[in-house]
């Protein structure tokens, strides 16, 4: 009886909007930016809003719902209206955010993926004029020098803060954190020497690369990055850590979305993210293409949940972040 | 000689007719911004960045740029005509300029404002050109220590502004910390006093505090008055400008205040707005009659009206040489650069010389065409106020509602600017001044936030934070104006004691 239940209202969602879905969209999208203005998750939406009349028949119209980490943009997402005309950046802050407890919906399974867009690895990046210059300098000093050594970051919890305990843990040192408010005034501090190391975004930084005030120790991807400023930076794991973790940009939409909806977003986004001159904006950004699909997308949203929960419980880093959060 | 070169290469690429026409869209769009109370520069800016997109990229910065200074041009208008400021930059001007206007002198503040723009702007941007990678350094100077003793100080020196009860502005102080503290806390990740309602994560936004208290609370005031206002007298063509004495007057400030402006604009934080309140505190303590602040003290319109036009180009200062936004207005621009294929950062003015010195020079260009255009548009603004009250204030209301919804998308920004509109009701009538509040909301994170964090680099030895070579001097600047205003407490209730033996 449920299963015939079911059986039917699938159909229905299914078969009644297809005539909506034909004429999809006739108005123009609403994209969620859980974020304010600036960073790379509304960079990614205004370079997605700059080509959407083009592969998606309509505008898009990017708001920015900053506030609380993220969960007010993307618990309007997850409760908006399944019309398809409401759809919401996603960036590897929205799993961390369930772990933590408390929040309204479990992201992973409220929304569903339509497109990764982008991603890109996050750095380690000191001052040049510091007595450490490679990594293994870095941890033999914080090791002879436990609690001297500060990391600084944009905020409890995030993906920053996490790197930052996650390199703590797995180097066996001993660094104190210390939380900005958003990622430009952890950048300036580290600028300022005021804390002595950082994980940032490789393009922020870059230019201070460039201009040799900051140095790059590792990078948390698996390769290294493909630039010619930033390739000679090894990854964590040609110097024998384990920490490759990438951060990644996508679109995502409420789960009850109906699947022809669903299709036709995916695939004028895919076609929208194949056009070289996207892909062109896109690197000048500093957010190198990696497209991926609706399922595979969501394959990777469960590994690098499942990854993350491990990691962070196994290592006791749940809980530490957890006590720094009171 | 050679920025002079530069500056004139720059020139050439900024009075392209293209360059020249997005450098005029954008000022007139900026002024309309400014005029419009609670029109927001942020969202006006992320607003056009979509229709930005078929333009060439240096025509596109050189517009936004101009929406972002071309904003604080006008912000002052509804300020002195209307004591309803069109945002919290121009809170301060309310105090003097409103008085102003009510002896009849509207049109002279409205053109010390838009001249004191144009001169403090200018002076910004002069010090952009010869200055910016070595003042962007010495910005990264400040840290956390040094955050929190800036703090303190600007709480100490802009606390009794007015200058009514010490006691009173104390406890606006104080509630103002308070206010600031509601939101998701940057520090422990959690959210405080926010009783379950998620929008309060976001924390108060400072021009809904700013907009609801005075200017909805200045519409409610005058709306519930039984009596009509007298009618104002009627304002000849010579009356619109200012008198020779009120020139001497207003120029000393004017400068003052473009240096001051400068220097805050260095910094995070909302540099328009503390950059005001400290040019107010600063003409207040170097006039030789302070009491007539408060009452339509020219002193107190053109030295904050210049201060936040400069600390507007020096916010263009840490965007330009090390890429960092440090305000939700800079942040937009990067936005808006990053999209059009910029990376702002130390390699910038060598890589993209045409691109920079263009928008430099453009900057010239603008300030001059908006003086160009405010000036007679004082003549405009003054003939507004003969539309009798109950038409003006709830086109004002709506138009404030309206804006605040803009900032962020947000239902509840407008109940809350509802709520605050009364609450600055209530205050007015009970002589509470809400100037420190705003004070309060905008110090007490820095405070605290300084604190917590210099504390933790400083390894918990508060000795060591507060002896770091700027805190020092910063803290013992505070000391003096304590010891400089306690003394002369002391002389004056001695004076009044013998007075009153006698």
């Amino acid at each position: 009886m449920v299963l015939v239940l079911v059986g039917c209202s699938d159909i229905q969602t299914q078969t009644i909007p297809v005539s909506k879905a034909a004429k999809f969209p006739e108005k123009p999208i609403t994209v969620i930016v859980p974020f304010a203005v600036g960073g790379g998750l509304d960079l990614t939406a205004r370079s997605l809003e700059k080509f959407a009349p083009q592969y998606l028949g309509q505008p898009l119209t990017v708001v920015n719902r900053p506030g609380g980490a993220g969960t007010i943009g993307w618990n309007e997402l997850a409760g908006a209206n399944t019309d398809g005309y409401t759809l919401g950046i996603t960036g590897i802050d929205m799993l961390l955010l369930p772990l933590y407890g408390s929040v309204k919906y479990n992201y992973p399974t409220a929304l569903s993926p339509i497109v990764q867009v982008a991603a890109t690895p996050m750095v380690l990046a000191v001052q040049t004029n510091k007595p450490w210059q490679t990594l293994d300098e870095l941890i033999d000093y914080a090791k002879q020098h436990p609690g001297e050594l500060k990391f600084g970051h944009g905020g409890i919890g995030s993906f920053p803060h996490l790197l930052g305990e996650m390199f703590a843990q797995t180097a066996k040192i001993t660094i104190d954190q210390v939380p900005f408010s958003g990622a430009s005034e952890a950048t300036a501090a580290l600028l300022g020497g005021h804390v002595h190391l950082s994980f940032v975004n490789p393009m922020v930084i870059r230019e201070h690369v460039k201009n040799s005030t900051i140095k790059i120790l590792a990078v948390t991807g698996e390769q290294r990055i493909d630039d010619a400023v930033l390739s000679q930076a090894p990854t964590f794991k040609e110097q024998g850590l384990d920490i490759t973790l990438t951060n990644w940009y996508g679109i995502a939409i409420p789960k009850e979305t109906p699947p022809a909806i669903k299709n036709k977003l995916a695939e004028g986004f895919k076609a929208m993210i194949s056009d070289p001159e996207f892909i062109k904006n896109m690197n000048n950004i500093g957010l190198p293409i990696q497209y991926l699909g609706p399922q595979e997308t969501q394959d990777k949203w469960l590994a690098d949940s499942q990854k993350l929960t491990s990691t962070l419980e196994d290592t006791g880093i749940l809980e530490k972040i957890k006590n720094q959060r009171k | 000689m050679e920025i002079l070169d530069l500056l004139l290469q720059g020139l050439s690429v900024s009075l392209v007719p293209a360059n020249l026409m997005a450098c005029t869209i954008g000022v007139i769009i900026g002024t309309l911004v400014g005029v419009l109370p609670g029109i927001d520069t942020i969202s006006t800016i992320a607003l056009l960045l979509p229709f930005s997109y078929t333009m060439g990229s240096t025509a596109a910065l050189i517009m936004f740029a101009g929406i972002y200074y071309g904003s604080k041009y006008g912000g002052s208008t509804t300020s002195i005509l209307l004591n309803v400021p069109g945002e919290a930059a121009s809170v301060v001007t309310c105090l003097d300029g409103y008085p102003m206007a009510q002896r009849g002198r509207a049109g002279a503040a409205l053109s010390v404002s838009a001249i004191g723009s144009f001169i403090a702007s200018t002076i910004g941007v002069i010090g952009l050109t010869l200055f910016a990678p070595p003042l962007a350094q010495a910005a990264l100077a400040f840290g956390p220590p040094e955050y929190f003793a800036l703090a303190l100080v600007g709480i100490i020196i802009l606390t009794n502004l007015t200058g009514t009860s010490t006691l009173k502005s104390m406890m606006m102080v104080s509630t103002g910390i308070m206010l600031g503290t509601v939101g998701l806390d940057s520090l422990s990740g959690i959210s405080r006093l926010t009783m379950g309602v998620p929008e309060l994560d976001r924390g108060f936004e400072l021009s809904i505090l700013a907009m609801g208290i005075f200017g909805i609370g200045e519409i409610l005031t005058v709306m519930t008055k039984p009596t009509t206002p007298p009618t104002l007298p009627s304002i000849k063509l010579r009356d619109l400008y200012p008198t020779k004495e009120e020139w001497r007057r207003s120029v000393p400030p004017m400068f003052r205040g473009g240096v001051i402006g400068f220097l805050v604009g260095l910094l995070p934080g909302p540099a328009a707005t503390i950059s005001s309140f400290a040019s107010y505190a600063m003409e207040k303590r170097l006039s030789k009659n302070p009491a007539e602040f408060g009452q339509g003290a020219i002193e107190g319109v053109a030295g904050p009206e210049a201060a936040n036009n400069s600390a507007v180009s020096a916010t263009m200062i840490p965007l330009l040489s090390l890429g960092l936004p440090f305000s939700g207005a800079t942040a937009i621009l990067l936005s808006g650069f990053m999209i059009h294929g910029i990376t702002p950062g130390p390699a910038l003015i060598t890589e993209q010389p045409g691109m920079f010195w263009g928008l430099i020079a453009s900057m010239y260009i603008g300030n001059i065409l908006l003086l160009i255009i405010n000036l007679p548009l004082i003549g405009v603004f003054v003939q507004m106020l003969k539309t009798p009250l109950n038409i003006l204030m709830p086109l004002i209301a709506l138009l404030t509602l309206t804006g605040a919804y803009s900032i962020n998308n947000s239902m509840s920004d407008l109940v809350l600017i509802v709520i605050c509109g009364i609450i600055g009701f209530f205050l007015r009538r009970t002589g509470f001044e809400p100037g420190p509040l705003l004070i309060g909301v905008i110090l007490g994170p820095s405070l605290e936030q300084g604190l917590v964090r210099g504390l933790i680099i400083c390894d918990g030895d508060i000795w060591a934070m507060i002896t770091r070579p700027i805190s020092s001097l910063l803290l013992t600047i505070g000391a003096l104006v304590i010891l400089y205003n306690l003394t002369s407490w002391l002389i004056k209730s001695n004076k009044r004691r013998r007075e009153g033996s006698c």
